[in-house]
């Protein structure tokens, strides 16, 4: 156990001597993996962002009708009954252009603006919820309604939050699949980078064969390199991102508190950035590994 | 401690090195491998370490069979094998010192150990001043004893020795071949080649002449 515990010392050893050995080819390759690891933990940041935004905004599926200016009271009772009437209306509120009035005014910036009209310019409304939130079926209720006579127009004010969620959705899976392919790259880079160090150190390692080095001694210390690697690649890139966010926050803050909203930007928590290490330094392992293994079976004497 | 039995190596160009070879070396015994150049003779000793496989026949080292050992097992075999190679087959990226250490760094000696072990082989062989220079710095009888100093250093049962002398003058081969007299009184088995006359008569030990692959009768 003691003597197990040494050699991974000195594997470990060899492999910070061997990184440091070359400080400016190591340093290329340590940026050239974060680079690749920062480009889908920035996208992931922006995404979780966007995803965060848009689960606060009112996704309840709301249907807005306006009635004409000139619809009467007599109109929208009856206008009400054929809407309740409907198969795919549940909760229909009236509002009538007084209410309507009234609650704009609460509004500051409103007041001023609403007190020189002289008449209401506000129509009534009804506003309602919809059984069925199926494109097709809100297709046909929003025909069926604008049919009705006297009403002037059909809003549909959740759609744009909805496909806003849809494309989170699919942002997150995009991410996912970015993941993967700089993941692979990772591992292709490292692998590449220590397949050049074998080649400089090819004697070493034909005469350490030689004199009864197993083929796990001589993978250990590359292993170790490549883990390494994508463990300094992956602070690299956590730092480089929490440094972004630091600095993009200050405007989103200011954009935010314009549109009087407390949203505030999300940071890499701790798990994230331990993960985010940990995955570096496992896929640095990994191409280490290919690598290595790949380098022994071609040289191979037997 | 090494048999070969009816033993055939063919390369891919369809040479064959060694047609049916069988002998068998003792323990504690020292044996030379003699014949012209393209006898056969680096072949064999290839065979018996490991680094090239038996086409037909087999090599027995330790009584285990080199064609069905496994590349861990392999290994721990050679850790108890002094290899010395024609060309040396040094590091010149590190100090002799470092050289000579490989072999126990790599049977996972503690480290406290090491530097007595490599100082006595680099006393063994004379070279004990030089345990920081560079080899590349060395002649080439200096570097062919720092190679034999890296052999022995794990203190192995066998040496295998290829054409240990080739390539230096009397005064140096002389010191070589008494070296490798002075291993095996102390027990080792000893397996060489050479066609050097002068040294084989030093060395005054069993000697096997291979002719075109066979061993001559």
């Amino acid at each position: 156990m003691r003597a197990w515990i040494a050699a991974h010392v000195q594997a470990a050893e060899r492999a910070g001597k061997r990184l440091l050995a070359t400080p400016l080819a190591s340093l290329l390759s340590v940026c050239v993996i974060g680079v690749a690891i920062m480009l889908p933990l920035g996208l992931y940041a922006l995404f979780a962002n966007i995803t965060a935004a848009a689960s606060r905004l009112n996704t309840e599926p709301n249907v807005n009708v306006y009635l004409q200016v000139a619809a009467t009271d007599a109109d929208a009772k009856e206008i009400e009954n054929r809407l309740k009437a409907m198969a795919n209306t549940t909760d229909v509120r009236f509002i009538t252009r007084e209410v309507a009035l009234a609650e704009m005014k609460r509004m500051a910036s409103m007041a001023n603006l609403l007190a020189g009209l002289e008449s209401n310019p506000l129509p009534h409304a009804f506003l309602l919820k919809p059984k069925s939130v199926e494109a097709a079926a809100l297709e046909a209720m929003r025909k069926e309604i604008a049919a009705i006579p006297k009403v002037d127009a059909v809003v549909m004010d959740f759609e744009w939050a909805k496909k806003l969620q849809r494309f989170a959705t699919f942002a997150e899976r995009m991410v996912a699949l970015l993941g993967l392919v700089l993941g692979l790259a990772v591992v292709f880079v490292t692998g590449n980078t220590i397949r050049l160090q074998m080649l400089t150190q090819k004697d070493e390692i034909e005469v350490s064969r030689l004199i009864g080095a197993t083929n796990r001694f001589i993978r250990r210390p590359f292993l170790y390199y490549g883990a390494l690697q994508g463990f300094l690649a992956g602070t690299a890139a956590t730092v480089c991102m929490t440094a972004l966010i630091w600095w993009a926050s200050s405007e989103v803050q200011a954009l935010t508190i314009s549109y009087g909203s407390d949203f505030s930007i999300k940071h890499l928590t701790l798990d994230q950035v331990l993960t985010v290490l940990g995955i570096g330094a496992a896929l640095g392992w990994l191409g280490g590994f290919l690598s290595v293994s790949l380098y022994l079976r071609d040289s191979a004497t037997r | 401690m090494i048999t070969f039995s009816n033993t055939v190596k063919r390369y891919p160009n369809s040479f064959e090195a060694l047609r049916g070879v069988s002998l068998s070396i003792e323990k504690g015994e020292m044996v030379a491998i003699t014949g012209h150049s393209g006898a056969g003779k680096s072949t064999l000793l290839k065979l018996a370490a490991g680094i090239e496989l038996a086409s037909q026949g087999s090599v027995l080292v330790s009584h285990q069979n080199l064609s069905q050992i496994k590349e861990a097992g392999l290994a721990v075999l050679r850790r108890n094998l002094g290899l010395v190679f024609q060309d040396h087959k040094l590091l010149f990226d590190r100090s002799a010192f470092e050289n000579v250490s490989l072999p126990l760094s790599i049977a996972g000696f503690p480290r406290a150990d090491v530097g007595k072990r490599v100082r006595a082989a680099l006393d063994k062989v004379g070279l004990l001043n030089r345990e920081k220079s560079n080899p590349v710095t060395l002649s080439g009888g200096e570097q062919q004893r720092l190679c034999i100093a890296r052999a022995i250093v794990n203190r192995p049962a066998i040496l295998i020795a290829d054409e240990p002398t080739g390539n230096l003058d009397q005064d140096y081969a002389a010191t070589i071949m008494d070296l490798f007299k002075s291993f095996n009184q102390v027990g080792v088995t000893v397996l060489l080649s050479t066609h050097d006359e002068i040294g084989l008569a030093r060395l005054n030990c069993r000697r096997i002449q291979l002719v075109q692959g066979k061993v001559a009768a």
